[in-house]
């Protein structure tokens, strides 16, 4: 299901109300910006295409080169695109091929480029207006990208070579982004299957702070549990990651430790109780070291989901530990990941 | 997610788990085991009870000491031993005759009365009878054979047939029971990518 079709803006408000709406309104960057399910012209409930996810991410695309300069909140991003907070950056990501971050990042730089091109701007100036404090930080990105410092940029032709994005997506002064190259998966082919799960209730810990500490909650939470042989063989080992660590300081990361519990178990000082919702889940496992979750995420959402037919609920995702990071190499480490999927569209006609 | 163990067995007495796709000769020290056995198809109730009953109690003992404050140590992976009555003819023996005894390294340190608070902490949540056939058992294998297998558990046959001819040309007999390391997980590794270690117990012949 490869995007072939070009997506022209004109066509797209024509399409979509809710972009017109968006393009319409978006002088005023609080405008709320309205969600509308996937319809069809008679009002019929439609499968979900990689057009609509492409089409969705262009608004934030849109929005983004428009307000290169202001604080663009996940909140509001995700808003624009009707995407769940919960899932939009790896939904992005996954899609443009860079975070949110490094987007906005590197548009900045190629505006940059652009005024050390053609204007006589001071390049401390030049440097502010990307979003640099220090002319350092700035020599540093801008050589990052373009292989050279900004000054040789400046001064010599010849070295002016912009890097060209595998999305298509660079900074054109006075030209709305119009399409974009969705990342198309690449490797062995991701082993995704649909589940349904019955609400879990889970005993839960939760760590606040970085990620690669959540081991200390995992040391208070199953010697409690273990030692009212709550750990009986048939319990799950799973973890519910609230934030995603590309966009959250690591500080505010929020992260539960949780384990299957039945109705005897109540609460108890740190250890909370929490039901996971049941429904459809999207599954695939991720094979290796936790630190590498995040890319197995991000192919899910961002590849995986978009040429599914299906869309995400607005809830967290989750991920079972099926083997024993004790006993068990990194490289061996199997984790299944489960991002809750709405109820297919033609299922509710 | 968890930080590194105080105690890893496997990672203490390595020279026994470092089998490669080569049979080689290993002496393999007298050991402490939790171990539950039985007979039966792997995969059917009595099996798949057994391991949900020998994991339960690894953990409930661990996790038992390391609230207390006690040493930490990992808990091992499944291993088990596998024969038939009479030893000859299990090849040819329906998998429902086969005869299993399945284990996890323990420490030294752990007990008989951690078991038994381990079963009644167990029992008391409701758990089956199973726990309770978990025992403590030492093994003291001495001499072996081992090699990695790699590939599903139906063609361990043919890695056998490369460590039984290696036992004879340095004059060896097999003498003790079938021994095997799951060092992965088949809920979700390909039978292809499957690895065993295989141990052979040996003896002069």
């Amino acid at each position: 299901m490869a995007a072939t079709q070009p997506l022209r803006l004109t066509e797209t408000i024509a399409l979509d109300p809710a972009l017109a709406k968006a393009q319409k309104q978006s002088s005023d960057p609080g405008a709320a910006v309205v969600c509308m399910p996937a319809m069809s012209g008679q009002g019929t409930m439609r499968t979900i295409t990689l057009q609509d996810y492409k089409r969705r991410l262009l608004r934030v695309l849109v929005h983004i080169q428009q307000h290169l300069d202001d604080p663009l909140g996940l909140q509001e991003l995700a808003g624009r695109a009707c995407f769940s907070p919960y899932h939009f950056h790896r939904i992005f990501k996954g899609m443009v091929g860079e975070s949110v971050k490094e987007h906005i990042r590197r548009l900045r730089l190629e505006r940059a480029a652009g005024q050390l091109k053609l204007g006589t701007a001071r390049i401390t100036d030049i440097a502010f207006d990307a979003g640099y404090e220090s002319h350092e930080a700035f020599c540093r990105s801008f050589r990052a990208v373009f292989g050279v410092s900004p000054s040789q940029f400046r001064s010599s032709t010849r070295n002016r070579i912009t890097p060209t994005a595998r999305s298509g997506l660079h900074y054109r002064e006075g030209q709305p982004v119009n399409d974009f190259k969705a990342t198309q998966p690449g490797g062995k082919n991701m082993k995704v299957k649909i589940e349904y799960r019955e609400p879990a209730r889970v005993a839960f810990m939760r760590h606040v702070g970085p990620y690669d500490e959540v081991g200390a909650t995992w040391d208070k939470l199953l010697p409690r549990l273990g030692k009212d042989g709550r750990l009986d063989g048939d319990a799950l080992i799973l973890g519910i990651c609230h934030d995603d660590p590309e966009v959250t300081p690591p500080d505010k990361i929020r992260y539960d430790a949780c384990v299957t519990v039945d109705e005897s178990f109540v609460p108890e000082g740190e250890i909370g109780v929490q039901v996971i919702p049941g429904g459809e889940y999207a599954v695939t496992t991720h094979f290796g070291p936790y630190q590498k979750l995040g890319d197995t995420y991000t192919r899910l959402l961002g590849q995986w989901l978009p040429r599914s037919g299906r869309e995400l609920r607005s809830t967290p995702c989750f991920e079972v530990y099926l083997n024993d990071p004790q006993s068990t190499e990194p490289e061996d480490l199997l984790t299944d990941i489960y991002a809750p999927l709405q109820t297919k569209p033609n299922t509710l006609i | 997610m968890k930080p590194q163990p105080k105690l890893d067995l496997y990672k203490l007495h390595k020279a026994e788990y470092a089998a490669t796709r080569k049979p080689a000769l290993v002496e393999i020290k007298p050991a402490s085991y939790l171990a539950i056995s039985g007979q039966g198809a792997p995969g059917g109730d009595r099996f798949t009870a057994s391991i949900g009953a020998l994991y339960g109690m690894a953990f409930t003992i661990k996790m038992t000491r390391k609230f207390a404050g006690q040493q930490d140590y990992a808990v091992c992976k499944l291993e088990g031993q596998w024969w038939s009555e009479p030893a000859s003819n299990f090849d040819r023996l329906p998998k429902d005759q086969w005869l299993w005894n399945l284990l996890i390294r323990t420490p030294e340190f752990i007990k008989d009365d951690d078991l038994r608070q381990a079963v009644a902490v167990l029992l008391k949540r409701g758990k089956g009878e199973e726990v309770k056939r978990v025992r403590l058992e030492s093994l003291a294998e001495g001499l072996c054979v081992q090699m990695l297998h790699v590939g599903p558990y139906e063609k361990e046959c043919e890695t056998i047939a490369v460590m039984k001819a290696f036992a004879e040309q340095q004059q060896l007999l097999f003498s003790g029971k079938h021994h095997e390391i799951y060092l992965s997980d088949p809920r979700r590794v390909p039978p292809e990518r499957l690895k065993t270690i295989l141990r052979e117990p040996v003896r002069p012949s």
